[in-house]
């Protein structure tokens, strides 16, 4: 089962509330070790619509801090369409729809009043293809996050907050000699660790990741399952993946969704620890998935 | 939902389970011919069953290659590793009870010429192997079918496979004080000794059993805490 989640209230510590700016801290404080920012996302009852169409159904379950959850199942079962509602971007879609509950550390993400780029920079999204703005630099692709969403920022500090989003990626020591030159020019592995360098510049608790190495080599692969090893001690973490051995070596976490047939809804079949999933899941779907009977 | 069996990899797995298995049947056939070779003193037989021992050998060293592949090619995960993981233990089990033959058979020409100094100690020896070669049918019967049940029964039949070999434990304590007949017992108690192994070994791929059902390991008897 899901490990227990550590509720703390956001005015508690003075982090970012949904609604407003980090409370106490600036953006420039050094993070420190585990659990720093890292929230529970409940989803309750969730269901989501492209139109007519029921594309997941009555999806239900606990994405704990700090730990690696993986969404696996096989294509079109909603996986992707349900990490999107984690952070609003599902509605981003024309005719999409939403119906249930999200919630990050209890507060709804879907509520009145709620401002769903706040949602957004809180829980970030990195993409299957790394797609760092090719006309930018290195240093402006970390920083555009901050460029868009907060008042002025002075250069020292914004120095600062690169460098320490460029560790936070592993990356700073590829890239340090040559922050002005164009992220474009990087490898297809080094450009997603600047892509998630620029999710986490703006601090957010949770990072939702989008088959994030999909499109990368085996070794570039493994540069990111370490990142994200690494990050799970500060973020909440969720990844979608059709590489099940990437989930098994990955994550914490595994829920599988599957759908019935083609044009029925996706929905979770289940969900737990990662070594129980892959070495005696309670479900035969899941047993047939993982082991590759069908896919 | 399309299915697609990976019918190659499956049909390959199921081709080794069924090896791994068949190595059971060599044991039956070895372990046999060793009761045979007890019962006439038949050292010829013995040097047979010990020369054997190297297709249960051969046996083992080609599953165990197979099932190494299997694992770095095919990333098995859920019951199909459950059932490698057990398929690694059973061979090795096979292997060892191979080896058991091959020391009673080791020991017959140790036993002389004479008729045996107690024939019930052999009498007990030879009940022992039948019983316990019904637990080597029993235990790849219940692997076949994934039976925890027909698995767990592998206890209480080596119980008496175990009471078998305490009474001829008993019957040597009582052979006298002639060193002769003294070496004769001891010779008889090596023998009884491994076939007791065997049966153990047995009831351990029922506990492989269970493993690949329940996906919990469980000693069936814990032998350094019994109940």
């Amino acid at each position: 089962m899901l490990g227990a989640a550590t509720k703390r209230s956001a005015a508690e510590e003075g982090k970012p509330t949904m609604t407003g700016r980090p409370a106490g801290r600036t953006s420039t404080e050094p993070v420190t070790a585990t659990g720093r920012g890292a929230k529970t996302i409940e989803a309750r009852d969730v269901n989501l619509f492209y139109g007519d169409f029921h594309a997941v159904e009555d999806v239900t379950m606990t994405i704990a801090p700090n730990k690696v959850t993986a969404l696996i199942g096989s294509s079109g079962c909603g996986k992707t369409t349900f990490l999107r509602s984690l952070n609003r971007m599902h509605e981003l879609t024309p005719g999409a729809r939403v119906d249930g509950h999200v919630s990050l550390d209890g507060e709804d993400i879907y509520g009145k009043g709620v401002d769903p780029v706040e949602v957004r920079r809180l829980i970030g999204m990195v993409f299957q293809q790394p797609n760092p703005f090719p006309t930018m630099s290195i240093y402006d692709n970390v920083a555009a996050g901050l460029n868009l969403n907060s008042r002025r920022v002075p250069k020292s500090q914004k120095d600062s907050v690169v460098e320490r989003s460029l560790r936070g990626a592993n990356l700073w020591e590829e890239v340090k000699d040559r922050l002005d030159k164009p992220g474009s020019g990087l490898s297809g592995g080094q450009q997603q660790r600047l892509c998630i360098a620029r999710a986490i510049a703006v601090e957010p608790e949770v990072l939702l990741m989008d088959e994030p190495c999909s499109a990368l080599d085996p070794l570039a692969t493994l540069a990111i399952e370490d990142l994200i090893s690494e990050l799970k001690n500060r973020y909440t973490i969720v990844i979608v993946t059709h590489n099940m051995q990437q989930a098994a070596r990955a994550s914490d976490v595994t829920a599988f969704f599957n759908l019935d047939a083609t044009g029925k809804p996706g929905h979770l079949v289940e969900v737990g620890a990662t070594n129980e999933i892959f070495t005696n899941p309670t479900q035969k779907q899941t047993e047939d998935y993982v082991s590759g009977r069908f896919g | 939902m399309p299915e697609i069996a990976r019918a190659g990899y499956l049909e390959e797995l199921a081709s080794l389970e069924a090896s791994a298995l068949g190595g059971l049947d060599l044991v039956n056939i070895a372990l046999g011919r060793t009761m045979e070779a007890v019962e006439n003193q038949d050292v010829e037989l013995a040097q047979v069953v010990i020369a054997d021992d190297d297709r249960i050998d051969g046996r083992y060293l080609e599953v165990h290659q197979s099932l190494i592949t299997l694992l770095a090619t095919q990333s098995p995960v859920a019951t199909d590793l459950r059932l490698i993981s057990a398929l690694l233990h059973v061979l090795k089990g096979i292997e060892r009870m191979g080896d058991q033959c091959v020391n009673v058979c080791k020991v017959i020409p140790l036993t002389g010429n004479y008729a045996p100094v107690d024939p019930r100690m052999v009498e007990l020896i030879l009940k022992m192997g039948a019983h316990t070669r019904t637990l080597i049918v029993q235990a790849k019967r219940a692997f076949e079918e994934r039976d925890v049940e027909m698995a767990r029964d592998l206890v209480r039949r080596d119980d008496a496979v175990d009471e078998l070999n305490r009474e001829c434990f008993h019957l040597a304590l009582e052979i006298g004080d002639d060193a002769d007949r003294r070496e004769w017992a001891m010779t008889m108690l090596l023998a009884a000794r491994a076939i007791e192994r065997i049966g153990d070994n047995a009831v351990d791929i029922g506990e492989q059993v269970a493993f690949v059902v329940t996906g919990l390991f469980r000693e069936f008897e814990d032998a350094s805490h019994p109940s």
